[in-house]
């Protein structure tokens, strides 16, 4: 188990390097520099003053050189500052990290919440009306783009509710209620899509653990059927939804740049989708190879929580 | 109803219950004075951020040697008188006495010339060179006077140094911080916490030169990236003041007697760039017949609900200096039978097929866009509209790319005609147009030069209109500056610089 451990852990660095790779050259593809971005259509134009600028933020360096300086930073434990505020990457990460780590698990918990019951219910009733119309749903939820959603959500809230999404983010910290008043409509919207998901993945997993022997034998030795669901269904059936949730992550890191930006809440998402925009570079990098690194955290920990819940993985 | 519409109008609704934290405030003297803008300031570098976001933070913290007053004339700022020499080359100023930067030095002649020169490097490579681009050379006789030596007679120097790039800032803390994320002036406030895309607080410099402003202590500027939840802020009473970037949110706050709605003329204006390097706009007739074309009211309507004024090269809110749309009414009445008859002289009697760039983040862009397009159907000129990020837009616009036929612009603008033109329109500087026109020029050259301000005029005057019988470009509108506050809030405008006017605000009844 603990070479598993170990080895796992280790695949990290081999990914993390290929990220590193592909979000550096990928920024560089977009056309405009921040230098362009500073000068603009306002300021004066000159050949000198443009080789100055790119020269300050090492533009005028081959690239495999630009992008050696950045990894050897980033290896010593350094993500830069960035090009337009002059602030430390790092600093700007984590003064962001807290909303969007809220976000993602807020979500991850309306998907779960909503999600595993109906998939259990829908199994229950295979077939049926409710069956039809759950995975309709469900469906609807997975074609829904989140923006949309997100838009869609805020109107309705407007509407009928008269709620308009508050501007200053509050910590879960100072004050709980009105964190959560903040957070839950984002929630809710993100969460959407993975509900759906949870939901069909449970559906399926229910029924194929349903016509299982040991459910026969359960059944035999005449529990109820509540029993049978509860304790030798539902537990069996969670393994596949570990490893979906562990994917799914991936979603919900992406969704919530969108979620972020349309209910303006202060995230690394909404940085990112800024940084993207100023061309900030050291920004752009720092924020992708971040999400990365969380995102294949929190896969590691699935995989390992994998290893846990079935034996047979950490002996194989 | 759109969205933003019905989200302000619904969160309104709501406000009415909620208690009004601000209106109670509005009472006392002093106090948090708090306003909310949908675009961040991407760094607060007075010398190297081109931004109007920056430029409006930059009163707040420093100072320029002269600045400009409420009625649009140059005032002693940091300077409190000078004078200039017989050849009109050589300008002696005295500066002021006990001025004080936010670290606690003393102001001096040394700051002058070190910011000055810093700008004027092309090392540094701050887009604010132009400005400033007559100085010769700069000395300090003694710590309280600056000598300023021009290469010619320079009728625009004051409105340079009053211009959104040259506040002066203190030597050390260029070298020893970072002015893109600190701001060590000697302005009226004190930066106290700037957070990215979220908010910035200052508080009232107390050793402030100017005795008794501001008058606020303090003041926090918000990022909502929804004006339509700024609006409901300002209805909620959670803000006191916003400067609108759609002026159709105008006409939800108008009739609200909370709030009190200021409209003012706007320096910077709407525009059509039209790239002279390419055919058929090589041809003066062709640019003539989209001049024609375009019906510049419509444009207005359709993309500031009319809140705004028809424009020719210089804006109105240029007081003395503009000519008023119907000095240009030989091109700005929508004429479509004399335009394809240009068209036809040109060669192309069928019209031709071109392309128009616009940014889909510059609502006022959009909507114009999609008007003049239509405008140059009329004439046979299929325009077709191509959307581009503003990073990608920029790098295809500016100098040498010049990668468009006919963009969508948008500009800042300047108080000063010769700030506005020269560097836009010169031929030595080309930045928009990739245009380049000799009689242009020699104007232009003259209107810089030309001290005597009713020679000057009549300069500018001629410029304006050679520039649009030329259509150079097609100017369109200068939308309305609007500035809305709680009605306790004592706010003054100040369009002549599309600043804050946050320096003299006060939350009194």
């Amino acid at each position: 188990m603990r070479r598993y451990v170990l080895l796992r852990t280790l695949s990290i660095l081999p990914a993390l390097l290929g990220v590193s790779v592909a979000v550096f050259l990928l920024v560089r593809l977009i056309p405009g520099t921040v230098v362009d971005q500073m000068v603009g259509t306002e300021g004066s134009y000159s050949e000198e003053s443009m080789r100055a600028l790119r020269a300050f933020f090492g533009l005028d360096a081959p690239i495999h050189v630009q992008y050696a300086r950045w990894l050897g930073a980033v290896l010593r434990g350094d993500l830069g500052t960035s090009w337009r505020t002059g602030l430390p990457v790092v600093q700007m990460i984590v003064s962001r990290l807290e909303v969007t780590v809220e976000l993602t698990l807020v979500a991850l918990l309306v998907a779960a919440a909503v999600g595993v019951p109906l998939g259990m219910l829908s199994a229950r009733r295979e077939n049926t009306t409710l069956d039809h119309v759950v995975r309709l749903v469900s469906l609807f939820s997975l074609s829904i783009p989140v923006f949309w959603q997100a838009t869609m959500l805020i109107l309705a809230f407007s509407l009928w509710l008269q709620w308009a999404p508050p501007v200053d983010f509050v910590s879960l910290a100072r004050d709980p209620l009105r964190n959560l008043a903040i957070i839950t409509l984002p929630g809710v919207a993100l969460g959407t899509a993975v509900a759906a998901v949870f939901m069909r993945m449970t559906r399926s997993s229910v029924l194929e653990v349903m016509g299982q022997d040991y459910i026969r034998t359960a059944r035999a030795k005449g529990l109820a059927e509540q029993g049978v669901l509860w304790r030798h269904a539902l537990k069996n059936s969670l393994i596949p939804l570990i490893t979906v949730a562990g994917v799914q992550m991936g979603y919900l890191l992406g969704g919530a740049v969108i979620t972020e930006e349309v209910f303006t809440l202060p995230g690394v998402g909404r940085l990112l989708l800024w940084a993207v925009f100023q061309r900030d570079y050291p920004l752009v990098q720092g924020t992708i190879l971040f999400i990365s690194a969380l995102f294949m955290v929190s896969n590691l920990v699935v995989d390992l929580l994998y290893a846990y819940v079935d034996p047979r993985i950490r002996r194989g | 109803m759109d969205r933003r519409t019905f989200l302000a109008l619904s969160a309104s609704a709501a406000a009415v219950a909620a208690a009004p934290a601000v209106a109670q405030q509005a009472r006392r003297a002093g106090g948090t004075f708090i306003s909310a803008k949908t675009t961040e300031a991407p760094s607060l570098d007075p010398i190297l951020e081109q931004a109007l976001s920056r430029q409006r933070l930059d009163p707040l913290f420093y100072n320029r040697l002269v600045e400009w007053s409420h009625e649009g004339k140059l005032e002693p700022a940091l300077a409190e008188s000078w004078t200039t020499s017989g050849d009109g080359k050589t300008w002696t100023f005295k500066l002021r006495r006990g001025v004080k930067f936010h670290n606690g030095r003393d102001f001096s002649s040394e700051d002058v010339k070190f910011t000055y020169e810093r700008i004027l490097d092309p090392k540094v490579g701050s887009g604010g060179r132009g400005y400033l681009s007559a100085i010769d050379h700069i000395d300090t006789p003694d710590a309280h006077t600056v000598r300023i030596v021009t290469k010619q007679p320079s009728a625009s120097l004051l409105a340079g140094m009053a211009g959104g790039w040259s506040a002066i800032v203190s030597r050390e803390a260029v070298e020893k911080s970072d002015l893109r994320r600190t701001a060590v002036g000697t302005g009226p406030f004190i930066l106290q916490e700037w957070v990215p895309q979220s908010h910035l607080k200052a508080r009232r410099n107390p050793d402030y030169w100017d005795k008794g402003k501001p008058a606020v202590d303090a003041i926090e500027i918000k990022v909502i990236p929804d004006e339509a939840n700024i609006i409901a802020q300002l209805r909620t009473g959670n803000i006191h003041h916003a400067l609108l970037e759609d002026n159709k949110n105008y006409l939800l706050v108008k009739d609200d007697k909370r709030l009190r709605a200021q409209r003012a003329p706007r320096l910077g204006f709407d525009m059509v760039n039209v790239n002279h390097g390419r055919k058929p706009y090589t041809d003066v007739r062709v640019r003539q017949a989209l001049s024609l074309a375009v019906d510049r009211a419509e444009v207005l309507q359709a993309a500031a609900s009319g809140l705004g004024s028809v424009t020719g090269p210089l804006t109105p809110a240029m007081r003395p200096w503009a000519l008023p749309a119907d000095a240009f009414k030989e091109w700005y009445t929508p004429n479509v039978e004399r335009a394809k008859k240009l068209l036809a002289e040109a060669g192309f009697p069928n019209g031709f097929k071109t392309t128009l760039k616009v940014i889909p983040t510059f609502p006022t862009m959009v909507a114009g866009s999609q008007v003049i397009a239509a405008q140059l159907k009329k004439i046979g000129v299929d325009a077709q509209i191509i959307q581009e990020e503003y990073g990608v837009w920029i790098k295809a616009i500016i100098k040498p790319n010049f990668d468009f036929d006919l963009t969508m612009n948008a500009t800042t603008g300047d108080a000063d005609p010769d700030s506005l033109l020269y560097r836009r329109f010169h031929s030595s500087e080309k930045q928009w147009n990739n245009d380049g026109d000799p009689d242009v020029d020699m104007l232009l050259d003259q209107g810089r030069a030309t001290l005597d301000p009713a020679k000057r005029k009549d300069v500018y005057d001629r410029v304006q209109r050679l520039m649009v019988d030329k259509a150079i470009q097609i100017w369109t509108f200068a939308p309305d500056m609007i500035d809305v506050t709680q009605s306790g809030v004592q706010y003054q405008q100040h369009f002549t610089t599309n600043y804050y006017g946050f320096r003299t605000v006060t939350l009194e009844k």
